[in-house]
């Protein structure tokens, strides 16, 4: 089993033409990753395989970010989201993530596919204002099931003034 | 041997080979302190063609194993890879190419997916990405995302007009049942007027006699007055003559008086005559008698006078108390006789109006029957050639309401006198040809044939054109025939 590393100051950055490419089973554990991807995360193939994606969650992360990706893809839906992932050397990266849900021939889901590619760094910047302020929210009310309704309900208010949905929100960025 | 492609390798080993072969064959038939030579080279080739064997079964198995992946993207399943390669195998290379070629289609097919499905749901903003596709999967994107901004365009154009077609529906369906409303508070409202009208008629003929009969009530009245003042004359001269008649009665009453003394000293006279004097004091006696009657009968006529004097002082007062009576009769009918005048008058004027009023509000009858015609017209374009409102409008200019007013009802008989009547006829057989050629129109394939739609359109047009002309000739024929009154 990994462990997950200590995180540094230290940044990573995706080529603009590449994108990392990654396959994960029903339960999130990886199935595939490409060479950016094992380039990125600094872990090599053998051990991302078999490996929960979440090894590659950043503490700076709100975890509600998590919680609506899965009811998302559980759902059948994509999900577009900011993320900031965790190198094995601590290092971050920041990636703007697509996942879409994979089906088999009888249309049952199998597992999920995502593309993480370059986020615009104006965009960055706007998002890890609100995931902190997210963060903040999870940790005050102690980072239970509590610090999640308060910072889901904190991100449906932030969408609600802007009168748009998660989606939307996140395509303007 | 890490750099070399996987086919230098072959030929490289192969090379080799072939090599050693050569040099043990040339060590077998050359001198003879050689054999030991041919035979460790041969051995060495027979190890190395071993190698050569193992090294293109694996090369073999392992493109076998991509030559499985491959076929199976061939066949649209791109969600298989190839994974725990090994860094060093010679196939590795060839491994993370195929891998770098499905993830290129993987997620350009993805992304056109995730960004066509939400343009139908017509959410616009997302594109498909094309950052980290390749050259053809790159330029591809450029143009679905063309496609997917047309769509989401289209999308919007097509529940813009849904939209207002439902709404040009709903518009009309209640403007129908607007109009229906307005007909039918016309007709009640015509029906009433009509009924106010003949009233208003008869208030102004009543008017009319009465005026006559007060005419008559005024030369008689005049005529009572005047016989008042005559009788009055006669009953003082009446009066007047009792009068007379009382100083004679009391002059006879003085000369029976004087006749009975007379008498008396006759009688004395007599008496002292002796017998000769006998027979004259008869006569004397008779004489007194005959006084004493005459007194009496004055005396009668006295009495019966001041009756008659009682009769004629209270006749007098009666006729004067009449002659009053008539005087003021006089002024007062002759102020009832100047408003019976005015009355009559205004019942002329308010009957006037009032039948201005009962044409007006027929014409805006026939106009609203008009105007249901002509929106059943535009229902039959959505509702269908079988619908009620098809069948509505297939009445002909002569069987419509308006039709039926204008060639036997009211408006024959009302307007028929009036310049514009004729001009009616003709716009009006127009709306119901073009509204007829119209819906003609709606039994082929209209929804998808533009020159169709525009042929409708222009009957419409045509229709409502004539329509105008139709509506003024309506307040055309009320004007004229009140300004001719």
């Amino acid at each position: 089993m990994l462990k997950r590393p200590l995180p540094t100051q230290q940044e990573r950055v995706l080529g603009e033409d590449d994108f990392i490419v990654s396959k994960t089973d029903l339960k999130g554990i990886i199935t595939y990753g490409n060479r950016h991807f094992i380039q990125m995360s600094g872990y090599s193939e053998r051990e991302l395989l078999g490996t929960p994606h979440s090894i590659l969650r950043h503490p700076d992360m709100p975890r509600v970010v998590f919680r609506l990706l899965w009811d998302t893809i559980q759902a059948k839906r994509e999900i577009c989201a900011y993320v900031k992932n965790l190198a094995k050397d601590g290092s971050f990266y920041w990636v703007f993530a697509n996942i879409t849900p994979s089906f088999d021939r009888a249309g049952d889901l199998i597992g999920y596919y995502s593309v993480r590619r370059k986020p615009r760094a104006e965009a960055v910047a706007s998002i890890a204002q609100i995931y902190q302020a997210l963060l903040a929210e999870e940790r005050k009310a102690g980072d239970g099931q509590e610090g999640m309704k308060a910072s889901l309900a904190l991100l449906n208010q932030t969408l609600e003034r802007k009168g748009i949905s998660y989606e939307e929100f996140v395509f303007g960025l | 041997m890490k750099s070399l492609s996987l086919g230098s390798r072959v030929h490289l080993l192969i090379g080799l080979c072939l090599t050693l072969l050569l040099l043990a064959g040339w060590a077998a038939s050359g001198s003879r302190p050689l054999p030991t030579l041919a035979w460790s080279l041969g051995g060495a080739c027979v190890l190395l063609l071993g190698l050569a064997l193992y090294t293109a079964h694996r090369i073999l198995t392992a493109l076998d194993r991509l030559t499985g992946h491959l076929k199976a993207a061939a066949a649209g399943n791109l969600e298989s890879r190839i994974t725990g390669i090994k860094a060093g195998a010679a196939t590795g290379e060839l491994a993370w190419a195929i891998n770098d070629l499905l993830d290129q289609q993987e997620a350009y097919f993805r992304e056109v997916y995730s960004a066509f499905e939400h343009a139908t749901r017509g959410q616009t903003f997302r594109l498909a990405m094309d950052q980290g596709l390749h050259g053809a999967f790159k330029e591809a994107m450029v143009r679905v995302n063309i496609s997917v901004e047309s769509l989401g365009q289209v999308q919007m154009m097509a529940l813009k007009e849904k939209l207002i077609s439902r709404l040009t529906d709903l518009n009309s369906g209640n403007l129908l049942i607007n109009l229906k409303s307005i007909q039918e508070y016309l007709m009640n409202m015509t029906q009433e007027m009509s009924i106010v009208g003949q009233l208003s008629k008869e208030t102004a003929q009543d008017a009319e006699a009465s005026r006559a009969t007060i005419e008559v009530l005024v030369v008689d009245l005049n005529r009572v007055a005047e016989m008042a003042v005559a009788s009055d004359t006669q009953v003082r001269l009446l009066h007047e003559k009792s009068d007379e008649i009382h100083q004679i009665v009391q002059v006879i009453t003085e000369v029976a008086d004087r006749t009975n003394l007379l008498a008396l000293n006759a009688a004395i006279e007599a008496a002292h005559a002796g017998d000769a004097g006998k027979g004259f004091a008869v006569v004397a006696e008779e004489v007194r008698t005959l006084s004493e009657n005459t007194k009496d009968a004055a005396a009668s006529i006295a009495k019966t006078l001041q009756t008659f004097g009682q009769a004629t002082t209270q006749m007098i007062s009666d006729s004067e108390q009449v002659k009053a009576l008539a005087e003021g009769s006089r002024s007062a009918v002759a102020e009832f006789r100047t408003r019976v005048l005015k009355f009559s008058g205004s019942a002329t004027t308010s009957f006037t109006q009032m039948s201005r009023a009962q044409d007006l509000s027929f014409a805006t009858l026939v106009k609203v029957d008009h105007f249901l015609y002509k929106q059943n017209g535009y229902r039959v374009i959505h509702q269908g050639t079988t619908s009620p409102e098809a069948r509505a409008v297939q009445a002909d200019h002569r069987s419509c309401r308006l039709g039926t007013w204008y060639y036997e009802g009211q408006g024959a008989e009302l307007f028929s006198h009036v310049p514009s009547y004729v001009r009616l006829e003709a716009p009006h057989a127009d709306v119901h040809r073009n509204i007829h050629e119209a819906v003609a129109q709606l039994s082929g394939a209209w929804e998808r044939n533009p020159a169709t739609q525009s042929l409708i359109y222009a009957h419409f047009e045509a229709a409502e054109r004539a329509s105008e002309t139709v509506m003024t000739t309506i307040d055309r024929m009320v004007e004229e025939r009140h300004r001719q009154g």
